[in-house]
């Protein structure tokens, strides 16, 4: 039994140890934390509050997030509060990676899931429903008119890179600016169905709707009045599917085709333009369904805005994603420990850092271990010169090993494409 | 020991996951010496070329240059130690000028700003002195692959380079410009230099080298004197078995007409000068025709509008009687189009995909290989295995190594096993031995006449002029986008076909009409 139970943790550990990815998001998330100390640690030099060792107490509370919260009743709310936020930030780290496997950087994940926000709240709010059937086809109303006005929204910088080939990144910029304008006139004019209360730079939106919410399935009274509800079954479904499509259909091949190499893709008769619009609108759609499993929650609906902003969720998916590799089911790990930090950051006063000392120690971690790439790349160069002077005391050859050693290099094969690997970079400027 | 060498690789032993690439390898070079380098591919000469210039870190073995030891730990400490290379695959910068590639990482710099006046003056001196005639202010990417290669010599030479590491260099030339390069490395070979040259072709190295050592998978053959040796010798050495030089083939027997293009002319996107000009030519069902000419004289425009990567401005395509001018790229692959083309890496392959993806990269989408939009897994990999045993593509880790991972060679054999083994009536076949040793070209070219003889149409677009003569059964010459000539290799001189080719020469329109 002993013996099962350690041979079952020590497969655990090879497969950490001999997957780069995973092994180079969890070094990533490592360096995030300690960069987050060491601002702490300054910071509690410049402040009254907060001493030293307050410092180390907060990494502490970043790391145990919702279990700061102490009482069992809050830490059940609470973790269920960082699943229910971690969703939209699942989609739309879906959203970003399903682009970047074409070749394209959708920074406009915000504006889609702004365009998302407006097609699932008008829906959900123009058609309120007295039984809860009723209420169950309205949702499903107001989830397909937010992903369809995602999607368009998606659709529109991929037609216009597909078409003319303008620089997607500058269109989504300017996407996210007018969605988000949109969405203010749209809802600070719509008085019959938003009862608003200004106050001076934002207003709040409260409407309670009688059954247009995403179902619960009993997990509120699991997670003690929590918002949690179906919608991470959803998200993880969704996340399953894209992993199928992008590994398993022939529409992800030829999309990751696109994304590697768009004049052989073009060669072999793929319609590149048709794939970018598609990944796009696949994109955008995703970024939609974000802003409904937000939205449509039952407790109540909490639009709640500074005029014209863009929601944090749309550039955070970009940091879920990266974190992840642009690996769909990697992306639902990333999002929850995203938001797990978060959380912990809210417990930081606690220990004398205010609100916005604690989001700019968040920010950090987070967009430290956005540089996932970079680390696996170094793990990459660590392993071959380890392996170099192994092999250099010994004087003899080593044995192939597939996982650690990666595809072989037969002989030195162009490095000209935009994405040189990480070996045959390492190639050229080891021991620099 | 009584000669000095220059460069002393000795007992060299390098591994890759799967292959043992450089097995106990000891290459020696004098001053003053053409040091060939033979092998097939995967031999492991661009290997053991990229350990002597740091790219690659030897397991065993031990380097001396001037008969001192050293380590080369990089292409930094190369470049220190007076070596130089030209890489098969250019490592230039394509939107840079040429100028600016020459000097980039030796810029002389004044207060931060680059001193191109002096280095233009450096560069012009050393073009004219070599006779590398380049444009200085042009694009690489505007500029054709010869150009390009002069490029990266002329990189070498602005870096006083003592040893020349040639990397397959005549691959990718035409002939007057292979003998322009013959010309240059004799040249630098009297003023002292010592080259190593990377080859399979065996005429060149009969030409031009001293001695030449011989690799075969791995291991070290030998190293001969190239004037006290055949070339029979050298290519038994290299393949392990003897190689015919001559294709053996029937006479073609050509029935009806596959492809006929009329007056095809296309647009230089960059230049927007007419690359092609009304060209019309016709193949038949059991004939090769040859489109021969020197590089940059319109036959990459040619084959990219014929195979719809780009667009016409008139004329029109026909193809078994049907008119496919404004056809799409995939409707021509599946309805009768088979294209192996130019630049591998631009089009022929998906660097990032394993073989079998790339393997399947023109038939995925059929009932085959797919169910209902999913990838039928099981099959791409019988069929990739299928391929790889009939087309000898070797590779670490059989159909799931990366295609970037390959070596050149390899990749070439991958994307002509695909286009070969598809269901096709015409072959469009650009270059299709690029970069292959002479056992695979016998290979491919045998192929080629067994798909002749079997009833396929064959457009072959080669720069090699013995691939002209040998394969095809009519030769269309190109010069600046125009058919100046139409011949029956049987009647045509090789040195009369230069002429041509290099615009000495043209038929008049009626010649050109009676001899198709």
């Amino acid at each position: 039994m002993l013996n099962k139970i350690s041979s079952f943790f020590k497969k655990i550990w090879s497969f950490f140890k001999n997957n780069n990815s995973l092994l180079s998001s969890i070094i990533s998330i490592g360096v995030g934390l300690v960069f987050g100390l060491i601002i702490m640690i300054i910071i509690s030099f410049f402040t009254e509050d907060a001493s030293i060792f307050d410092a180390f107490a907060g990494v502490g509370r970043l790391i145990i997030g919702p279990f700061s919260s102490g009482s069992a009743r809050s830490l059940l709310s609470n973790f269920g509060d960082v699943i229910f936020y971690s969703v939209p930030l699942i989609m739309t780290g879906l959203s970003v990676a399903i682009a970047y496997k074409t070749g394209l950087f959708n920074i406009g994940a915000a504006g889609q899931y702004v365009m998302g926000t407006i097609g699932c709240l008008l829906v959900a709010l123009y058609l309120p429903t007295t039984n809860r059937f009723s209420g169950i086809l309205v949702w499903l109303l107001a989830f397909l008119a937010g992903a369809a006005l995602g999607a368009i929204w998606g659709m529109i910088p991929g037609i216009l890179k597909a078409l003319f080939n303008i620089n997607e990144v500058i269109i989504c910029i300017m996407t996210n600016w007018i969605a988000a304008n949109i969405c203010t006139w749209l809802f600070t004019n719509c008085t019959s169905i938003i009862s608003k209360e200004n106050t001076k730079s934002a207003f709040l939106m409260k409407a309670y709707a009688a059954g247009n919410y995403t179902p619960k399935l009993g997990l509120d009274k699991i997670f003690n009045g929590s918002y949690i509800d179906m919608g991470i079954f959803l998200a993880i479904a969704i996340a399953i599917v894209i992993f199928i499509i992008l590994n398993k259909t022939t529409f992800g091949y030829e999309l990751k085709a696109c994304g590697s190499n768009r004049e052989a893709s073009r060669y072999a008769g793929l319609n590149e333009k048709k794939n970018i619009i598609l990944s796009m609108a696949i994109a955008g759609a995703l970024a939609g369904m974000g802003a409904c499993f937000y939205y449509l929650n039952s407790t109540e609906f909490k639009y709640s805005s500074q005029y014209a902003s863009l929601p944090a969720y749309g550039f955070n998916g970009i940091a879920s994603a990266f974190l992840a590799n642009c690996h769909p089911i990697g992306i639902i790990f990333s999002s929850i420990f995203i938001r797990w930090i978060n959380n912990g950051g809210e417990f930081l006063t606690g220990v004398g850092f205010n609100r916005y000392i604690a989001d700019i120690v968040v920010a950090v971690i987070i967009y430290l271990a956005g540089f996932t790439r970079f680390v696996s790349e170094l793990i990459v160069k660590y392993r071959k010169r380890k392996e170099k002077e192994v092999s250099r005391i010994d004087g003899k050859v080593i044995e192939y090993n597939p996982v650690k050693d990666g595809p072989k290099q037969e002989e030195p094969v162009d490095e000209k494409d935009k994405e040189p690997n990480p070996e045959a970079k390492e190639e050229v400027t080891s021991n620099g | 020991m009584a000669e000095e060498y220059v460069i002393e690789m000795r007992h060299i032993t390098k591994v890759f996951p799967g292959i043992i690439a450089n097995d106990d390898i000891t290459l020696t070079l004098k001053k003053g010496e053409i040091h060939a380098l033979l092998g097939e591919n995967g031999a492991g000469k661009s290997t053991l070329m990229s350990v002597l210039f740091g790219l690659y870190q030897p397991e065993i073995g031990e380097i001396y240059r001037d008969g001192k030891k050293v380590i080369i730990n990089d292409p930094n400490d190369a470049t220190r130690l007076g070596i130089g290379m030209v890489h098969q695959h250019f490592k230039l910068v394509e939107c840079f000028s040429i100028l600016d590639n020459i000097i980039l990482g030796s810029e002389d710099s004044k207060l931060g700003f680059i001193q191109r006046k002096l280095a233009r003056e450096k560069v012009e001196k050393l073009s004219s002195q070599y006779g590398l005639t380049v444009n200085l202010d042009d694009i690489v990417s505007d500029v054709t692959v010869g150009m390009q290669q002069r490029t990266e010599i002329l990189k070498m030479l602005y870096r006083d380079n003592e040893i020349l590491i040639f990397d397959e260099p005549t691959a990718v030339l035409t002939p007057q410009e292979i003998d322009e390069l013959m010309a240059i490395m004799r040249n630098l070979k009297n003023e002292g230099k010592s080259i190593l040259f990377i080859s399979h072709k065996l005429n060149e190295i009969m030409a031009i080298s001293d001695r030449c050592t011989v690799l075969r998978k791995g291991k070290y053959i030998g190293t001969v004197e190239t004037c006290k040796t055949t070339k029979e010798e050298l290519s038994s050495m290299m393949v392990g078995r003897n190689v015919k030089f001559e294709v053996d083939k029937d006479e073609a027997k050509p029935q009806e007409t596959v492809l006929e293009i009329e007056n095809m002319s296309v647009i230089n996107k960059v230049h927007k000068k007419k690359a092609v000009n009304n060209v019309s030519l016709k193949v038949r069902r059991g004939e090769i025709v040859c489109i021969a000419g020197i590089d940059g004289n319109g036959q990459t425009e040619f084959v990219h509008a014929l195979t719809g990567l780009e667009k016409l401005e008139s004329g029109k395509i026909i193809l078994n009687g049907e008119d496919i001018t404004e056809k799409n790229i995939r409707y021509r692959n599946t309805h009768g189009f088979s294209h192996i083309p130019e630049d591998r890496h631009k089009h022929g392959l998906i660097l990032d995909y394993t073989l079998e993806q790339n393997l399947v990269l023109q038939r995925y989408f059929e009932p085959k290989f797919q169910n209902h939009g999913f990838i039928k897994f099981e099959e791409v990999r019988d069929y990739a295995n299928r391929l790889i045993e009939e087309y000898d593509i070797r590779s670490g880790q059989g159909p799931v190594t990366l295609a970037r991972s390959m070596s050149g060679g390899n990749q070439q054999k991958a994307i002509v096993a695909r286009e070969m083994d598809r269901e096709h009536k015409l072959l469009i076949a650009v270059q299709p031995t690029r970069g292959l040793d002479v056992g695979a070209i016998e290979d491919i070219h045998s192929k080629i006449i067994r798909m002749r003889d079997n009833g396929d149409a064959i457009l072959l677009i080669s720069l090699e002029l013995d691939e002209v003569m040998n394969l095809s059964d009519k030769i269309y010459v190109m010069y600046e986008g125009e058919i100046v000539g139409v011949f029956n290799p049987k009647e045509i001189e090789v040195q009369e076909l230069g002429l041509y080719m290099a615009g000495a020469k043209r038929m008049s329109m009626e010649e050109i009409e009676n001899a198709k």
